[in-house]
């Protein structure tokens, strides 16, 4: 499962990700279990159609049923019969700042989660593995509230323009200087929404005829940013380097698909934690090649900044690069900083053409004045600029929870995936009844945790996902561990097999075949 | 929980007939059809066998040629949602490892039934009309061909 890549000296640490493989056994479980779901879905429907069975959701009125339907049923077939049985585990009410425990209102379902009723009791201190809280700032006490507060009465919370008019605050001037500090880059920029960031400003870097290659597990932000630009994408295997060299090599060699020119710009898009799987970028490997074949890089740190490196800098401290290598630094503030927006890094010539060509700077709002006071504060209590050493602990403790809590799940059998540094923690879960019941079991024993299916994962991966916080402390990572233990007995979750197998779990040559727009 | 929200795969149809273990469970499946019909006490081991082909080819027609769409939203706008599953397979390519298997599956299935019926006539008629059933949309010709406007919308 380990497997300690040196390559030549490009990583000066090890690398150890592992995803270790379905069981057979349970894979063929996993398909029996959504074909009996399928096979009830169609005579639930059934009966729904007939009549014998009372329809929960919205339908046309009888008039309209001669028309053409408004919207195809087929499409709805997941939602109405898988998503609607496990519901309660997703969307939950939660009624106080979500740090490390949070406060949830109870609800219950008397007609099996199509309605749900509150039942009035509030559950107090459920430990919160699920909000991407990885350094603690979600707060609702400190330094960042009550700067934030100071800065509310004396700015208001509304900017009501965007930054080309006259929604451009001095504070907004500050955070960009320190955050192109913090990232050791020439400037910075920073936008009020993170999906924003990436989809309203790739289509101002690439156009048509120009080349992306992204990654096989990029967020949807990034997917759409490249969808609306107009240019070519091409999908390399998720991490893989040998996928990404091979499609360098032809796009370089064969050109644009049939005029034969050269591409006017080969960007590739690679996130520095993906969220999903917990497995980080081979961004050493990425850089060599990125500069072998002369094409521009675009790392979304969303996750990984303030969560990775010695002094939370992010991936490109981690692996001890230069960030001068990586062309667009791109980052969100929702998740290390506790609070929302992104923003770009880069040369000087780069965020001078992106103020003026950003489709956010001309049409977003920009960030609110005390969002972007929360994030100055963070920021500067990360880099230790207010005086105390609070931020380097909190980037400590999220390292050492980190090792710690995938240790001892690996320990106890479960199947993790990802990289042994990074604080997201996918267990595989596989079936679909277990979904809904992990999800269920763990909040009765008052722990929250993120839980995820086929479509938003392949069909025999389905998860459940843990972030951890420096906000976590060892007593909270205990219980948790023993309450998963409790219920990875009661459902049957270690799958894991201890193996030795040799890394590229997931061979090269598996061939997959990609939407082709011509 | 909405598809596309942290993979680019734009349709996870395409790839369900590759993941690992489905060529087995499948395998299976058609095993334990045999072995139910098999052991219900009217049926002659010729009836059970052509009642295995016929109810697999049914089902088979059923799940990959005319149902047509996907069972959640897909981030594309619909482009696949005239297209039955078989069509929908590898984003339309043809020949590729899943097509082949699904396609040679019935004609063992028919193979066996054959033998096992020792070729005689009405046994013969059945099985082929329904091998024909289930092989003839299979032709990479007939993509996206709907006969007489059956299953068009």
């Amino acid at each position: 499962i380990n497997h300690i890549v040196h390559n030549g000296g490009l990583y000066k640490r090890p690398f150890n990700e592992a995803f270790e493989e379905t069981p057979m056994l349970v894979a063929v479980l996993t398909y029996v279990g959504y074909g009996v779901l399928t096979l009830f879905g169609y005579l639930r429907d059934f009966m729904r159609q007939w009549k014998i069975e009372k329809c929960q959701n919205a339908t046309e009125r009888e008039e309209q049923k001669d028309f053409v339907p408004l919207y195809q049923d087929f499409e709805n077939f997941y939602n109405r019969n898988l998503y609607m049985r496990i519901r309660d585990s997703w969307n939950r009410p939660i009624c106080s700042v979500p740090g490390a425990k949070v406060d949830m209102m109870e609800r219950v379902s008397h007609d099996y989660n199509w309605t749900f009723t509150y039942t009035g009791r509030v559950i107090k201190d459920i430990i919160n593995m699920g909000s991407y809280n990885y350094l603690g700032f979600a707060q609702k006490a400190g330094t960042c509230q009550e700067a934030a507060a100071k800065v509310l009465s004396q700015y208001g919370a509304g900017v009501c323009s965007t930054r080309q008019e006259m929604g451009n605050l001095d504070k907004h001037e500050e955070l960009e200087q320190l955050v192109a500090r913090f990232l050791g880059v020439e400037s910075a920029m920073a936008y009020g929404m993170g999906f924003a960031t990436n989809s309203m400003n790739i289509p101002a870097l690439v156009g048509k005829g120009c080349l992306i290659l992204s990654d096989e597990l990029n967020h949807a932000s990034l997917v759409l940013g490249a969808r609306l630009s107009g240019a070519t994408i091409r999908i390399f295997k998720h991490n893989n380097m040998q996928s990404l060299e091979k499609l360098l090599k032809d796009a370089i060699v064969h050109g644009q698909p049939r005029t034969r020119r050269p591409w006017k710009k080969i960007l590739i898009l690679v996130e520095g934690i993906y969220s999903m799987e917990g497995s980080i970028v081979r961004l050493p490997e990425v850089i060599a090649l990125k500069k072998k074949y002369k094409s521009y890089l675009y790392l979304d740190e969303a996750h990984s900044i303030g969560a990775l490196g010695p002094s939370g800098r992010g991936v490109v401290e981690y692996f001890g690069l230069s960030p001068e290598d990586v062309d667009v630094m791109m980052g969100t503030f929702t998740k290390s900083f506790g609070a929302a927006g992104g923003y770009i890094g880069g040369k000087k010539e780069l965020i001078d053409y992106l103020r003026t060509y950003s489709h956010s700077a001309v049409y977003a709002t920009s960030l609110s004045p005390p969002v972007v006071e929360q994030i100055i504060t963070s920021m500067k209590c990360i880099m230790g600029e207010d005086g105390t050493t609070v931020g380097k602990a909190r980037v400590q403790q999220l390292a050492e929870n980190t090792r710690y809590f995938r240790r001892r799940l690996k320990e106890m059998g479960f199947i993790i995936y990802g990289n042994e540094d990074s604080p997201v923690v996918p267990l595989m879960l596989y079936m679909p009844a277990k979904i809904g019941a992990f999800g269920r079991e763990m909040l009765k024993r008052n722990i929250g945790v993120v839980v995820v299916g086929f479509p938003a994962t392949p069909i025999i991966e389905s998860r459940a996902r843990f972030c951890l916080s420096a906000a976590h402390t060892k007593e909270m990572l205990d219980t948790a561990l023993k309450e998963i233990n409790e219920v990875g007995d009661l459902l049957q979750l270690k799958y894991s097999r201890h193996r030795l197998v040799p890394l590229l779990d997931r061979p090269f040559d598996e061939t997959t075949y990609e939407e082709t727009e011509d | 929980m909405n598809v596309g929200v942290a993979h680019s795969e734009v349709n996870p149809n395409t790839r369900v007939m590759n993941s690992r273990g489905m060529w087995l469970t499948y395998g299976l499946g058609v095993g334990m059809l045999h072995v139910v019909l098999l052991s219900i006490p009217f049926f002659s081991v010729p009836v059970a066998w052509t009642l295995t082909n016929v109810i697999h080819n049914l089902g088979m027609y059923v799940f990959l040629h005319a149902v047509k769409g996907t069972p959640f939203e897909t981030p594309d706008q619909g482009k696949a949602r005239l297209l039955t599953h078989w069509e929908q397979l590898d984003y339309g390519v043809q020949f590729t490892s899943s097509r082949k298997f699904f396609t040679i599956s019935p004609i063992i299935l028919y193979f066996l039934a054959s033998f096992y019926t020792k070729y005689d006539p009405t046994h013969f008629i059945l099985n082929t009309t329904s091998l024909l059933t289930v092989l003839i949309p299979k032709m990479p010709q007939l993509h996206g061909v709907r006969i007489f406007g059956i299953n068009k919308y």
